[in-house]
């Protein structure tokens, strides 16, 4: 972790988080796809604490990808409870995404047309940041992943590593306190990795946490590290 | 103050983002103008063929109908547009990034309109003024003036319909049937290309319950001095209301798909 990574921490956020409180709590998370044999999440239990960061490795279908959207606020559970810092992702929705960063698996997300620098641009003020913290907050993200030479290029030209380190300096732009990635290493090479291992660092030193899914283990360093099996997680 | 500022910035975002995938095709203006421009053409020609007391003289007829093919534009942009911009969203993966935003996916749906609005007022004014130069259509002024808040009034009352398609699209994933359909059937019932004093009796009334007819009415009477059936601020008022309801039936419409898409978990599928 630099020194200049840790100097851009305290961008944000709009009100002060609560550090008594769990970062991520999932209580009970059920959901059963219609028509499915059996639920693709079972009564699954998980509490994160600031400075945690845990893998989540499974098969493929295991689940991986519905229980991060489940905790992202993007889909409602059957049953259980969700909480970020004490927010509900829908009675509280605009602080609860606030405070969440995700990253979707694949490569999509992104406007072909348009360069590097409108997309940050764009997705800083979508996170509703006040115009100082905005754009040093972009120049952060553009920074952490390495896009400087890359601002004015359009994403469509650029390749696959290059659009991935876009996607996660949007999932990280807006300093969230928990971030969920799906497969973040798509088509990142080394040096991208590293990237993200520091961001993850400097995530973790300002008490937030993150959530990696991917189907086989990382070699990053992680906490904990569970599989999802049967719709349940496992202590790996 | 300042959420309304960020939330003012964010509005903002999103009309520029559709304006900058807008114009980063090459002539990207050039395709609406030039078929704005042959429909003005066509009905030129065909207004020399028309004599028929409901729309007075030829000279008349044309510059009827090219003030319902601009208003025609309008909704065309209001409805077609952004839930076509939304399926596309959807098919990207890019509105779940909507989303998941604090500026949420309701707000950007809505935001989604102002850019095809802003270009079907140039479009507008364009093709007036190519009628202008090329058939010596006859505006009148000052009052062509006062089309503009007009304009931007019709605007907002004719965006419930491109809302509750936008919902359609959320639950359905298609929708552009609907947006078709809406904007075939404002144009054959509420005076368009035609009076609708020229509609059965049994169908006149719908030309009663939307605001696309007091909309070309007051637009009609304000630039060419088409005379009105009823008081100028009846219309206001009859656009004013149409707006305020429906767009509150159609916000409710688009928050209630958005929170079926996400309790079916079907909310990002295409």
């Amino acid at each position: 972790m630099t020194e200049a990574a840790l100097g851009r921490t305290a961008l944000m956020p709009a009100a002060p988080p609560r550090p008594e409180l769990p970062v991520l709590r999932l209580d009970g998370i059920g959901k059963r796809w219609p028509k499915a044999p059996s639920p693709v999440l079972a009564d699954v239990d998980l509490t994160l604490d600031g400075g945690t960061l845990v893998f989540i490795g499974g098969a493929n279908g295991a689940g991986k990808t519905t229980l991060l959207r489940v905790a992202a606020g993007l889909i409602e559970p059957d049953r259980g409870e969700i909480r970020v810092r004490g927010l509900h992702p829908v009675r509280d929705r605009r602080r609860y995404q606030s405070r969440v960063g995700f990253l979707p698996a694949g490569t999509s997300g992104l406007y072909a047309r348009l360069t590097v620098a409108p997309h940050l641009r764009l997705w800083a003020r979508l996170a509703l940041l006040p115009r100082g913290p905005r754009e040093r907050s972009i120049e952060a993200a553009a920074w952490r992943f390495g896009l400087e030479p890359l601002l004015e290029r359009r994403v469509d030209r650029l390749s696959m590593g290059q659009r991935q380190r876009v996607r996660l300096a949007m999932s990280f732009l807006h300093e969230p306190q928990l971030v969920l990635l799906d497969e973040p290493l798509t088509s990142l090479d080394e040096a991208g990795g590293d990237l993200l291992t520091g961001a993850l660092a400097e995530l973790a030193s300002r008490g937030g946490a993150a959530i990696w899914c991917a189907p086989d283990a990382a070699k990053a360093s992680f906490d904990r590290s569970y599989w999802l099996e049967h719709g349940e997680l496992v202590p790996a | 103050m300042s959420g309304v500022r960020t939330s003012a910035a964010a509005a903002a975002a999103i009309v520029r983002r559709d304006a900058q995938i807008f114009l980063s095709y090459p002539f990207s203006f050039v395709t609406p103008l030039l078929s704005a421009m042959f429909g003005v053409t066509l009905f030129h020609f065909i207004a020399q063929l028309v004599h028929n007391p409901a729309v007075g003289t030829p000279d008349e007829y044309f510059a009827y109908v090219v003030v319902g093919i601009v208003i025609l534009g309008v909704l065309t942009s209001a409805v077609g547009t952004p839930p076509a911009v939304l399926r596309q969203e959807l098919v990207a993966g890019t509105f779940e990034r909507l989303l998941l935003s604090p500026f949420g996916a309701v707000r950007s749906a809505v935001c989604m309109m102002g850019f095809p609005l802003l270009r079907s007022v140039v479009i507008g004014v364009a093709t007036l003024a190519f009628a202008d130069a090329a058939f010596g259509l006859h505006l009148s002024w000052p009052d062509t003036l006062l089309a503009i808040p007009v304009g931007a009034l019709a605007a907002v009352a004719f965006a419930p319909f491109g809302l509750a398609v936008s919902a359609s699209v959320i639950l359905f994933k298609r929708a552009a049937v609907v947006a078709t359909l809406v904007i075939s059937a404002m144009s054959l019932l509420a005076g368009a290309y035609f009076p609708v004093s020229l509609l059965p009796g049994w169908i006149r009334w719908t030309s009663e319950v939307q605001p696309f007819t007091p909309a070309t009415e007051l637009m009609r009477h304000l630039m060419v001095g088409t005379a009105l059936s009823e008081s100028a601020w009846l219309d206001v008022f009859k656009l004013v209301a149409f707006s305020a309801v429906l767009l509150t039936v159609a916000g409710m419409a688009l928050a209630g798909a958005v929170q079926v898409g996400r309790r079916r978990g079907t909310i990002i599928e295409y």
